[in-house]
């Protein structure tokens, strides 16, 4: 992935990546059609941050729930570490974090947490798996005194962190979010980017993070794609190498200025050409 | 991380706030709700109003009744009609709730499996629905005597129309229930590869709780008319408050009549009243249980 290539990688994918080949998706059919997805492929390495950002209907939601395995893809094909897409969910090795919290209002917040361990046990027994102590994910995430409680006791950023709790806590080598911290207020929103920093640093994943904020997509990944729309397709992949561990200060660096421009300039040029 | 923590221990302490602005909305302490309830009958104006209308009603019925007295009864030619007797109404009550119980818990139980199995498959959706919607706006008094022709004068054609008279309304409610399921939970159980097993026990059947309580709430009553109508076709049983009441209206016993009609409406309130507390026992997590009485 060079800095200054505007087309989608080129780099041939190993069985070690998390790779989308020309994957394209159609909703609706006759004039109603909609390209929601065009030839996009992506390549991304185990264990990088990639955030992927653009204006509404440019397919980032689309392409996540494809790699989530809740769409099918029309042409093109998607492979995680080797394996397609219904395997990796078969061996719950994707952690799902949804727009909103999803929690179950009738389940206690731990509850809500182990859900992932209750159901398909068979997957558990995987060797390459460390599933972490529920309660303990929680208290890593400021929680430890609300674990009893129910979601609707708790304000939209804790449910958010149950969310986030629920996505670690069976240790998925795949973490996908679609716009997680979108329902919070922005105050909070910068607390959990932090946050979700932070739990990342200690148990690795690979991740393939959605959102509309350019400071956040800078200050969380390795790698930001940026997409247009209409049709949804990859648009340019912009390398962040802001050094890691990364602290909130990074956000009021020189360089993190400068590929906040650059990732805004980015995007505006497309809307201007229209 | 350590201002981050601060911030956070903080928000934490705001849940033993006595002012818990950020959870007030959503936070709902039971033992609160449960004494605001009670405080609320207690209160006169709360109360007033309908125990003042009950007493002019109750006037104007006695007034008619004193002047009418082959139409009404007086009322306390009723009670006392209850007062000489408690244990014959107790009986006959007895069997008709025992009818209208155990009808309604077949019909809801069958109306149940049906909406899980519909849930599933949209093809016995097809098969069953519009048949259901027929059976649903046939007159129910229509059918009963073809169904004590069929089965005899004992329980089960009683059993039988209070099932259908539930059947409808449960499979509905039960239906909806079952698909008033969050879709990003699903998408969370779908990534998660849950089977169609988990998602119906740990997801499905959880969410439709609240409209299985008021698929249940709407069939109570309904049960009640189902075995009463049983017991209009089938009287020559000569138990039930049903058939009490066919009885003592051909020896025109007035008082007879509107005991047992006052029987039948006590019978339908202690139903609901259960209905309601079972549900606010086991729904303490719903919306509809922490956001009562604000």
């Amino acid at each position: 992935m060079s800095r200054n290539g505007s087309a989608p990688s080129a780099v041939i994918p190993g069985p070690d990546d998390l790779a989308i080949s020309q994957v394209s998706k159609m909703f609706g059919s006759g004039e109603d059609r909609v390209v929601a997805l065009d030839n996009a492929s992506l390549t991304i390495e185990r264990g990088q941050f990639v955030t992927v950002i653009g204006p509404s209907g440019c397919g980032k939601t689309t392409l996540l729930r494809i790699v989530a395995g809740l769409l099918s893809v029309d042409a093109g094909d998607v492979s995680i570490f080797g394996e397609s897409v219904s395997h990796a969910i078969e061996a719950k090795h994707i952690g799902f974090v949804p727009q909103s919290p999803a929690l179950l209002p009738w389940r206690t917040v731990i509850d809500n947490v182990r859900l992932p361990l209750a159901v398909n046990k068979k997957a558990n027994s995987d060797p390459d798996r460390v599933q972490l102590d529920p309660a303990q994910i929680l208290a890593s995430l400021g929680l430890e005194r609300v674990l009893h409680r129910r979601p609707a006791e708790l304000s939209g950023g804790m449910q958010q962190r149950v969310a986030i709790a629920r996505a670690f806590v069976f240790d998925p080598p795949i973490l996908l979010m679609d716009e997680p911290f979108a329902a919070v207020d922005e105050l909070t929103r910068e607390t959990l980017r932090h946050e979700l920093l932070s739990i990342w640093q200690t148990n690795k994943k690979t991740v393939l993070f959605v959102t509309h904020s350019i400071a956040e997509a800078i200050a969380l990944s390795d790698v930001v794609v940026i997409m247009s729309s209409n049709p949804g397709k990859i648009q340019k992949i912009v390398p962040v190498d802001l050094p890691r561990p990364r602290a909130e200060t990074v956000e009021s660096t020189a360089a993190f200025h400068e590929l906040e421009q650059e990732v805004r300039t980015e995007i505006r040029s497309r809307w201007e050409k229209k | 991380m350590s201002r981050l923590s601060t911030f956070e221990s903080d928000e934490a302490e705001h849940l033993h706030d006595e002012h818990p602005a950020r959870f007030a909305e959503a936070s709902f302490v039971p033992g609160q709700r449960r004494r605001s309830a009670f405080l609320r009958f207690t209160r006169v104006s709360v109360w007033l109003p309908c125990a003042l209308l009950l007493a002019l009603l109750a006037l104007g019925w006695q007034l008619y009744a004193i002047h009418n007295p082959f139409v009404i009864p007086k009322i306390q030619q009723i009670f006392a009609s209850l007062g000489d007797r408690p244990g014959f109404y107790a009986r006959n009550a007895g069997t008709t709730l025992s009818e209208a119980l155990v009808g309604a818990a077949v019909g809801m139980a069958v109306a149940f499996v049906l909406a899980v199995v519909i849930a599933h498959a949209r093809v016995v959706e097809r098969a069953v629905l519009p048949i259901a919607v027929v059976l649903n706006v046939t007159p129910i008094i229509a059918v009963a005597p073809g169904l004590v022709v069929a089965f005899g004068f004992g329980e089960t054609p009683r059993y039988i129309i209070t099932a259908i008279v539930v059947f409808f309304p449960f499979l509905i409610n039960s239906l909806i229930g079952l698909r008033s399921v969050d879709p990003l939970a699903m998408d969370v159980f779908r990534t998660l590869h849950a089977s169609r097993l988990e998602v119906l026990w740990r997801l499905r059947l959880p969410s439709s709780l609240p409209f299985l309580f008021a698929g249940a709430r709407i069939c109570m009553p309904l049960s009640l008319i189902g075995a009463v109508v049983a017991e209009f076709v089938a009287a020559g049983r000569a138990n039930g408050l049903g058939t009490l009441i066919v009885t003592a209206a051909s020896l025109s016993d007035l008082p007879v009549i509107y005991a047992s009609v006052l029987v039948l409406a006590l019978l339908g309130v202690a139903l609901f009243v259960i209905i309601v507390v079972v549900q606010s026992r086991v729904l303490k997590w719903h919306s509809s249980e922490t956001t009562k009485g604000r």
